[in-house]
């Protein structure tokens, strides 16, 4: 019989009952929608971060002292220690290593721009250095796959007049303040000296990062390796890696935790335990984070996680009061039926079983729908703001159901109790 | 309009408390919710904004390069900066860069020295991690700091004493902290500016300026002009990496915010709309009756909508107080600073939440066309 | 002199049903009607025509000089709150207005309140200790007679009452009629709908509806003395 009435109290008045689903199917979509786009943000945003260049950065464990002014090491090219380009694949090999975003190598090398080279100018020698890296390079993995990375994965934010070096070819950029100083534009030919190595490049563009580069002359690795002499070798790796902001626990010294804690701190994203897996992979090498970024990139993700969740609640706090207020509506308007129910004898327990009993039913209903739009509204929103649809979370499914049942009860309580209270008899003569 | 309205509108006010509160609830609510989004929405950028600063340096000024090795500026370029007086430069730090050797056991070591002024880089590079302690004051002739290779190839630790020596010039210090940060500053000392110009017989000279600029990525372009204009012949470039990323970043973070508060304004507005038509709903039948003894249709709405209209005030200033100190809260909670309360916000708030409930009493405009026999039959 | 009321081929339909079918009478002023038949003969609507609540379907209703048809709704507000007064069986009283200002909101619709005059009103029908009660603390006889004073007030051309007693218990019956009885006496025109024979009997003429004919009009034995 209790659920003839709930059946036949759907089918009689479908009117009030598709307000109701209504209003949860609209509560919980936007529920959803800030719940996908929450739970998306994190690596929406780190993976944006990544354009800020890299946070990795790998160098000779031995090496000596740099000695590097305004971008000019002044340590003469047989000092110091370098590293073997051909480790590099085993980067993709470590735990994390799909947080591997991408790593360039970088060789600097002093060299003196050859007389004849300069159109236009009448000066002398300019010494300037030369920095070697890849633009785009395809790595051997030791899995027997590849991975093409180099420049254009750590720091896209590279602004070139013209176009990039090609890796194989006898090109270069050169930076903005250099190329005014010569007169170099996209199509000169430039040579330069080192040692006994001469090499004559084509300038295929014009860099400017408003650092270094700006007034360095950029080559492929393989170029500046034969003008130093040192084939196959590098001395700096810049890596960026998609990671957890730090916490206190990922700052705590790894050989002070518990086997658990190791544990998980091994198999967290944290900046500390990539760069751990890195120098295990890489022997002779220091890996340190680029503080700079790694510390800025950290708190701002901190800062805008917690404003989204607290943006969530919001919806949530929304949802609930959309969903109270219309079934504060629905109740008021049938405190009628209340009050006949209880003239016929419905105990307070009875009617109040059966209001919840159609709210659980219209919860359902207004949950699913609200699902499904939800989706559709964080798509919309992660297309528009991060050109990507936000993944699709299977698990969010069930915790919107639970959601949208509280969130229908709660709302309904108060009224509830207010119309389960109903003196029947006023009702009844229609005060 | 008589002191009738004003005694009917008393009343009604005071008549079904229960469910007036209800809608006063939702009104304050919906009110609260919306001030304290706004208000959120209004500081978060600026708040990130700053958190970008954290970044350190996005603006520097150096000599125009002119192919010598180490262009100078004069170090009056700070006060032309200063004199600027744009709130937008949150700080802005004199370096001087030098090669030096330390005595070491096995000769001598070569390595940079940075002199600059350490309070500007202290307000500036939150990022370092310093072991030890900063030096206090720009000012301070007898201590430094050590970049944390440096002071392990050194042999150095906070305490610790070094000698610089550059040319004939030298120079006793101590060191107070050891530098962290992932960058070339690992490798090089730096103590205060006057030291390092000492050492390198420059008296009044400078290798370049960082500066940071709290503000938009246009913000940082017109700071960028007003320097240029201020400081001829040098060369003020932003750092192009953490201002592209910056620009982006906050683009897609203001994107992401204002649409999520868009759809929960959304939301609440139609939850305070039903909740205000329940309560109109509930006015039905007296407005029938009103009718019915021949009251004017115009005044009868007068009256009900000026009883929305009350709520919808009342609802929006205790919604616009509770947002406040929700907003206080969320920024607490997320930024570690309270939001400041944006006065502007309470007339955008108020006028909204008596927009909503107005709207919400509505459906009475429509019961003014329907005959009374109808509303005094029905039920 | 014509008549206070006049009906011609009133016809009220609600979709297919024919509520009332070509009904016509005349009422003269000071004249008090009854207004009889059993449930759904049309008794409600014919007052409610009557009182401009309700609109005709087709035929003529002339109340006062007025064609009721052919008000537009501004004219029949004000219709309603200059020459009518209203007695309902429900007393439709607003909940949270004291009795006296019930009434006065009847003044407020018409002109101007005069909270003296209302008192006054409220005095004549034996309530003048009960001015500051709210409609939930007064007895359904009390109510029914705020209601009367309430449509009073304005001095209406025409008292319409519909099943006026229908709630009330015998006692406040006798009341009620008391009233319609000095009402008559002092010369207002009243249509009172009603299943008491009671009121039938004092009525000056019985109007009888069945299925939204008008049956028979008689006059009750009691009138012809």
């Amino acid at each position: 019989m209790f659920f003839r009435i709930v059946s036949d109290s759907f089918a009689r008045k479908p009117r009030r009952k598709v307000l109701m689903a209504a209003a949860l199917a609209l509560g919980m979509a936007v529920a959803t929608a800030t719940l996908e786009v929450a739970l998306d943000v994190g690596d929406r945003l780190a993976r944006e971060f990544r354009s800020l260049g890299a946070n990795l950065l790998v160098t000779p464990a031995a090496d000596t002292l740099p000695l590097e002014i305004g971008g000019m090491d002044y340590r003469p090219v047989d000092t110091g220690a370098y590293l073997p380009e051909s480790d590099l694949g085993k980067l993709k090999t470590i735990f994390w290593r799909n947080n591997i975003v991408g790593f360039a190598p970088f060789l600097d090398v002093p060299v003196q721009i050859a007389p004849g080279s300069q159109p236009g100018t009448g000066r002398g020698i300019e010494r300037v250095v030369l920095i070697g890296t890849w633009y785009s390079h395809s790595v051997e993995v030791p899995d027997g796959s590849k991975f093409v990375t180099g420049v254009s994965a750590t720091d896209p934010w590279w602004h070139v007049d013209g176009r990039w070096f090609s890796d194989n070819a006898d090109e270069c950029l050169v930076g903005a303040g250099l190329a005014r100083r010569l007169g170099l534009h996209p199509g000169s030919m430039l040579t330069v000296r080192a040692g006994d190595q001469v090499h004559t490049l084509a300038v295929t563009g014009i860099v400017s990062t408003g650092g270094r580069e700006d007034d360095a002359i950029i080559a492929p690795l393989r170029v500046a390796q034969d003008l130093a002499g040192r084939p196959g070798r590098y001395r700096r790796l810049l890596v960026s890696a998609l990671t957890k902001p730090a916490d206190t626990f990922s700052e705590r010294d790894p050989a002070t935790m518990t086997p658990v804690e190791y544990d998980r701190w091994y198999c967290s994203p944290y900046i500390s335990s990539i760069s751990h897996q890195m120098q295990q992979e890489l022997p002779g090498t220091e890996v340190r984070a680029i503080r700079q970024v790694a510390e800025g990139e950290g708190r701002i993700l901190t800062r805008v996680g917690s404003l989204m969740w607290l943006v969530t609640i919001a919806a949530l706090f929304a949802a609930a009061l959309a969903v109270g207020a219309t079934s504060a509506t629905t109740v008021l308007e049938r405190r009628s039926e209340i009050g006949l129910m209880k003239a016929l004898g419905a105990s307070q327990r009875a009617v109040g079983a059966f209001f919840l009993a159609e709210q659980l039913l219209l919860a359902l209903v207004g949950g699913v729908a609200g699902y499904a739009i939800g989706l559709v509204l964080a798509r919309t929103l992660g297309i528009g703001i991060f050109g990507i649809a936000p993944a699709f979370r299977l698990i969010l499914f069930p915790i919107v159901l639970i959601l949208a049942a509280a969130v229908a009860l709660l709302g309904s309580l108060a009224p509830l109790r207010h119309a389960s209270r109903v003196d029947p008899a006023p009702v009844l003569r229609g005060e | 309009m008589g002191s009738m309205f004003w005694r009917i509108l008393w009343k009604l006010l005071g008549a079904s408390r229960g469910r007036l509160a209800l809608a006063l609830v939702a009104l304050s609510c919906g009110a609260a919710i919306t001030s304290a989004l706004l208000n959120v929405n209004l500081d978060a950028e600026r708040k990130l904004t700053q958190e970008f600063r954290t970044l350190g340096a996005n603006v520097v000024v150096a000599p125009a390069s002119t192919g010598s090795d180490a262009a100078l500026a004069d170090a009056a370029v700070m006060d032309r900066i200063a004199a600027l007086g744009d709130p937008r430069i949150a700080a802005a730090a004199p370096y001087l860069y030098m090669a030096v050797s330390i005595p070491t056991n096995s000769g001598t070591q070569p390595v940079i020295l940075a002199g600059t002024w350490f309070d500007q880089v202290a307000k500036m590079n939150s990022w370092w991690k310093l072991e030890g302690s900063w030096v206090a004051s720009r000012e301070d002739r007898m201590h430094c700091l050590a970049g944390r290779t440096a002071a392990r190839q050194l042999g150095l630790a906070p305490g610790s004493h070094i000698d610089l020596r550059s040319g004939d010039h030298n120079v006793a210090l101590t060191v107070t902290g050891i530098v962290t940060t992932g960058g070339s500053e690992d490798d090089q000392i730096f103590t205060s500016l006057a030291v390092a110009q000492e050492l390198a017989n420059l008296p009044g000279q400078v290798s370049l300026v960082q500066i940071s600029v709290a503000g938009t990525s246009s913000e940082i372009q017109a700071v960028t002009h007003r320097l240029t204009d201020a400081l001829p012949g040098l060369e003020v470039h932003p750092v192009r990496q953490i201002a592209a990323a910056e620009g982006s970043i906050l683009g897609r973070i203001r994107g992401m915010l204002f649409w999520t508060i868009a759809l929960i304004l959304t939301l609440s507005a139609l939850g305070v709309l039903a909740s205000m038509a329940a309560l109109a709903m509930e006015r039905s039948r007296d407005v029938g009756l009103m009718k019915a003894l021949g009251g004017p249709v115009p005044r009868i709405m007068r009256l009900f909508l000026t009883e929305a209209g009350v709520l919808g005030v009342l609802g929006g200033a205790i919604g616009f107080a509770v947002g406040i100190v929700l907003a206080r809260w969320i920024g607490g909670r997320v930024f570690g600073v309270a939001i400041s309360p944006r006065l502007e916000l309470f007339p955008v708030t108020v006028v909204l939440t008596v927009a909503v409930a107005l709207a919400g009493a509505l459906p009475l405009r429509l019961l003014g066309r329907v005959r009374p026999a109808e509303i005094l039959r029905g039920e | 002199m014509t008549p206070l009321v006049q009906v011609r081929q009133l016809e009220k339909r609600f979709g297919a049903i024919c509520a009332l079918d070509h009904v016509s009478f005349d009422v003269e002023a000071g004249e008090w009607i009854a207004i009889m038949g059993p449930s759904g003969s049309g008794k409600t609507t014919l007052i409610n025509i009557l009182g401009g609540l309700d609109h005709v379907t087709s035929g003529q209703v002339m109340v006062d000089g007025l064609e009721i048809g052919q008000l537009g709704e501004r004219e029949l507000t004000r219709y309603r709150s200059d020459k009518i007064g209203f007695v309902f069986q429900q007393f439709h009283l607003v909940p949270y207005l004291t009795a006296l200002e019930n009434v006065m909101l009847a003044q407020y619709f018409h002109s101007i309140t005069d909270e003296k005059d209302a008192a006054e009103a409220l005095r004549r029908v034996g309530l003048g200790d009960r001015l500051e009660h709210l409609p939930a603390h007064l007895s359904g006889g009390e109510q029914q007679r705020v209601a009367i004073a309430r449509a009073l007030i304005n001095h209406p051309k025409l008292i319409l009452a519909d099943e006026p007693t229908g709630n009330l218990d015998e006692a406040n019956e006798a009341v009620i009629l008391n009233l319609f009885r000095e009402l008559h006496s002092s010369g207002h025109t009243i249509l009172v709908v009603t299943h008491s024979q009671a009121i039938g009997n004092l009525a000056d003429r019985r109007l009888e509806l069945e299925h939204g004919r008008l049956a028979r009009i008689s006059v009750p034995s009691l009138a012809k003395k």
